[in-house]
């Protein structure tokens, strides 16, 4: 396996000769690979109505391809011309470069699905480049937008995202390697790191785990990094995920390294650690002052979103002494209509939050609104009127319903307005105990995950103060000179800038 | 294994925790807010606790449960026969004890208030002039429910130092300290419209033995602690004939105990306390803006406080009392074992006492 590393390094680009060991083991007639027909790569496209295949010359010019995969308006008014044309030899046409002469049945069958066109002439193929991908434009991030700073996103392309990369690090320290994940889909997966600041081990790490994958087929990003987790059954992310290219250029040059595949807008990073998930690359680009509160007031939401509905139903089920005086009475009032234990109130209320947050990310933005209205006004209002809810619970609900959305990634958001229900029943059990027990557990588990074998609790244990200042607050770059100990660069200075 | 442990230990945590079955959920409860002791004369207590209602299907502001019984926890069971909620004192604030009762002496009944932990040390006791039952039973109509009323009075009564602030905490504190007795604030009803503030109720242990009139109490501040904000009111007449009349406000003082020792234990005591704030009000001859006028009438002022002070003194050495904690001050500089061997409320009543103010004008006002 070393061994094998090393070629990759060496080589960087086009990993992909890997693969083909398992393949032919998959081929079910190997033998059949020997003579290059025209019959035998039909035969293999039987049953696919996309499938073009066009005869000239009296049937010695054979033309096969998809016809959406290529770019067909070039391929009838420059290629074919010149091949009809019957006064010209085709033997020098051939000769010429885009041309590609083939005699291999399994290249010309992986590269008509790759989307070039296949020329087959008098017992020889011949490859022509015109692959024309459907994609979309490099458009606005919209589960991560920002007010400052660049607005691109990643496409599904992976080609547009590693040009997007790589405009962004211009650098022959860039080091790209290609692997390929599922068995049925295999997707490309692209493999990025800076020789010279990442750290071999994690590289090695993660490349490895992408070749254990034994799966038919993985639709995204997402989906990949659950494969590949260091504990598949914890509720956090192990992985960041973003789309956004200037937040993977920054990880990138911290000395993480990257991975992008094809077919999914997403690109993860890792190692990472816990306090990653709640900055945002606004950060950044504001002054360091309002980056810093923006951060403090991040992590009171985090305290907000998972604390705040348990507390109400401990502190009404159980602890009515922490109540201040002129509360109390209040709170009194408005629970004394309610005919249910707080615990059930209060899940009540935040299944009902969590239906309409589903129902507003299902449905299309303008009715999405409606429901925000109905669910917000309606609701919220007729279930006090009802007597089914106290008014202060629906603050509470709210508020930490608002708070888990203040949390810059969506993954790591959704996490935690799982474990809020845990925390609920815990306190409606158990009260603050229960409340203390679930928060400790949390710590706990946290504590124990690793993100691609690296501490996942970082800067805080193992114990780093040097990095709590781009972690827990942001200070101004000057003082932001080295790179997190957790990604254990090679070169860990990474701002030499004297101030 | 590893399993087999994380489970016991699971199990080790949730074990213990299924004892807090308790569930006390807020509408079912009855918090009582304010509660009082009093003593009949065929010596049985009388209770009363008064419980603000939130239900709104009810019109009352609160609900008062009285109750005659020989001491407060069963008291507790009589009322709890009486309402549907269920009494708890987790919401306590404020303990009225009538003077009647105080007299008799309180630790039997503060008792119940220190061991219970639900009760908080910051509640406040206060002692009423006449029947604490009668203040507490009745409702005040210019003002909010009489529990919160009591509460808000003392609380900002407290701020201006007419009255100390005492918790449950600072008078266990001085129940249980060796050399220094405690005190509470004095209330008392005026018909059915208000309640006041009635002075300074001096303890002896826990028996209530005299008290300090209202107009005298910021001397009583200047002489316990050194504190900001408060004012004073000060008439002259009797020091220098003519009529003269100070409000003295905004005030600062600091204060130091200074214990001389001589050949057989404690030779004196000396206070030493340094009064600052602005003239307010002024009524009399003397020019305030000059400065030879203003230090003279400084002198004044230091020398009215001054003799009120050592009247206070002697009230407490008449009454073998030390509120003040001068026995702190002592039992430091002589040593505990020597202390140990004083009989110090009599020892008080020989050891001179002397108040030394110094008052200075800070500001007074805008017309110079």
């Amino acid at each position: 396996m070393k061994q094998k590393l090393k070629s990759i390094f060496l080589v960087s680009h086009e990993y992909s000769e890997e693969g083909q060991t398992h393949e032919n083991q998959q081929d079910p007639n190997p033998q059949e690979d020997d003579r290059l027909t025209l019959q035998h790569i039909i035969d293999q496209f039987d049953h696919a109505a996309d499938f073009v295949h066009k005869t000239y010359h009296n049937e010695r010019l054979h033309v096969l391809y998809f016809s959406h995969l290529v770019n067909e308006d070039r391929l009838e008014r420059d290629l074919l011309p010149p091949l009809l044309n019957s006064d010209t030899p085709l033997e020098p046409l051939t000769q010429q470069s885009q041309y590609e002469h083939v005699t291999d049945t399994k290249k010309c069958v992986e590269s008509i699905l790759d989307g070039m066109a296949l020329f087959f002439y008098e017992d020889k193929a011949y490859l022509i480049d015109v692959i024309f991908p459907i994609s979309r434009t490099v458009a606005e991030s919209e589960t991560e937008s920002i007010i400052i700073g660049p607005h691109e996103a990643f496409t599904e392309q992976a080609y547009t995202n590693l040009s997007l990369i790589r405009k962004r690090v211009q650098s022959s320290h860039l080091k790209v390697i290609k692997l390929s994940v599922g068995e049925v889909s295999k997707s490309d997966v692209y493999v990025l790191y800076i020789q010279d600041i990442a750290n071999e081990n994690y590289v090695k790490e993660v490349i490895k785990r992408i070749e254990d994958i034994e799966i038919d087929a993985i639709h995204d990003a997402n989906m990949l990094i659950q494969c590949i987790d260091d504990d598949p059954y914890s509720i956090f992310a192990q992985f960041l995920t973003t789309e956004r290219p200037d937040t993977i250029a920054s990880k990138l040059v911290s000395g993480r390294i990257v991975g992008i595949m094809d077919g999914s807008p997403t690109a993860f990073s890792a190692p990472v650690n816990f306090f990653e998930f709640f900055s945002s690359s606004d950060d950044y680009y504001q002054r360091w002052s309002i980056g810093t509160a923006s951060l403090f007031l991040r992590f009171a939401a985090l305290l907000i979103t998972v604390t705040l509905t348990a507390l109400y139903v401990s502190v009404t089920s159980f602890h009515y002494e922490m109540i201040p005086e002129n509360l109390i009475l209040t709170l009194t009032e408005s629970r004394s209509k309610v005919p249910f234990p707080p615990i059930f109130e209060a899940l009540l209320m935040e299944t009902t939050i969590e239906l309409l947050r589903e129902a507003g990310a299902r449905l299309p933005t303008k009715i999405g609104q409606t429901i925000g209205i109905v669910g917000g006004i309606v609701i919220g209002q007729a279930a006090v009127q009802a007597g089914l809810t106290s008014n202060i619970l629906i603050i509470a609900v709210a508020s930490s319903a608002i708070a888990s959305f203040v949390i810059p990634n969506y993954v790591m958001s959704a996490s935690f307005r799982l474990f809020r229900f845990a925390l609920i029943v815990m306190a409606g059990l158990w009260g603050n105990m229960g409340l203390a027990l679930g928060l400790a557990y949390i710590v706990i588990h946290l504590s124990g995950l690793t993100s691609v074998g690296a501490s996942y609790l970082s800067p805080i244990a193992p114990f780093e103060p040097y990095d709590w200042k781009d972690v827990f607050m942001r200070l101004p770059f000057s003082a932001l000179a080295k790179r997190p100990t957790q990604v254990k660069a090679r070169n860990k200075v990474k701002l030499k800038m004297k101030r | 294994m590893l399993k087999k442990c994380t489970c016991l230990l699971l199990l080790l945590c949730i074990l213990p925790i299924f004892g807090c079955g308790d569930q006390r959920i807020l509408e079912d409860l009855g918090f009582i807010q304010t509660t009082s002791y009093d003593m009949l004369p065929n010596g049985e207590l009388s209770f009363s606790v008064s419980i603000p209602q939130a239900d709104p299907e009810t019109s009352a502001k609160r609900e008062v449960l009285i109750a005659t019984a020989k001491s407060s926890k069963e008291a507790r069971m009589i009322m709890s026969r009486q309402t549907g909620m269920l009494l708890v004192s987790g919401q306590l604030r404020n303990v009225l004890f009538g003077i009647s009762l105080a007299e008799n002496g309180l630790h039997g009944h503060l008792d119940t208030l220190f061991r219970d932990p639900s009760i908080s040390s910051q509640v406040k006791i206060s002692v009423v002039e006449g029947s604490a039952g009668e203040l507490l039973i009745d409702d005040y109509k210019q003002h909010p429910r009489t529990g919160r009323y009591i509460d808000m009075l003392l609380e900002k009564e407290a701020l201006g130092q007419t009255i100390p602030k005492v918790t449950l905490f600072n008078f266990a504190r001085d129940f249980f300290d060796q050399g220094v007795d405690p005190v509470a604030p004095i209330i008392k009803k005026h018909g059915n419209n208000y309640i006041t503030t009635n002075g300074i109720a001096l303890f002896r242990d826990d028996r209530y033995v005299t008290k300090i009139e209202p107009q005298d109490a910021l001397v009583f501040a200047f002489l316990k602690s050194k504190f900001r904000e408060g004012q004073i009111s000060i008439d002259l007449t009797e020091i220098n004939g003519k009529k003269e009349n100070v409000m003295f406000s905004s005030l600062i003082s600091t204060r130091k105990v200074k214990v001389t020792r001589g050949v057989q234990g404690v030779e004196k005591v000396t206070y030493h306390v340094k009064v600052t704030g602005s003239v307010l009000e002024y009524i009399g001859d003397a020019r305030l803006n000059n400065a030879r006028e203003r230090r003279e009438l400084e002198q004044r002022i230091s020398q009215y406080i001054s003799k009120k002070g050592d009247a206070m003194i002697a009230l407490m050495k008449k009454h073998q009392v030390d509120n003040l904690g001068i026995g702190t001050y002592v039992r430091n500089r002589v040593g505990y074992e020597q202390w140990k061997k004083m009989n110090w409320r009599q020892e008080l009543q020989k050891i001179p006492v002397e108040c030394l103010f110094d008052v200075h004008i800070k500001d007074y006002g805008k017309f110079r």
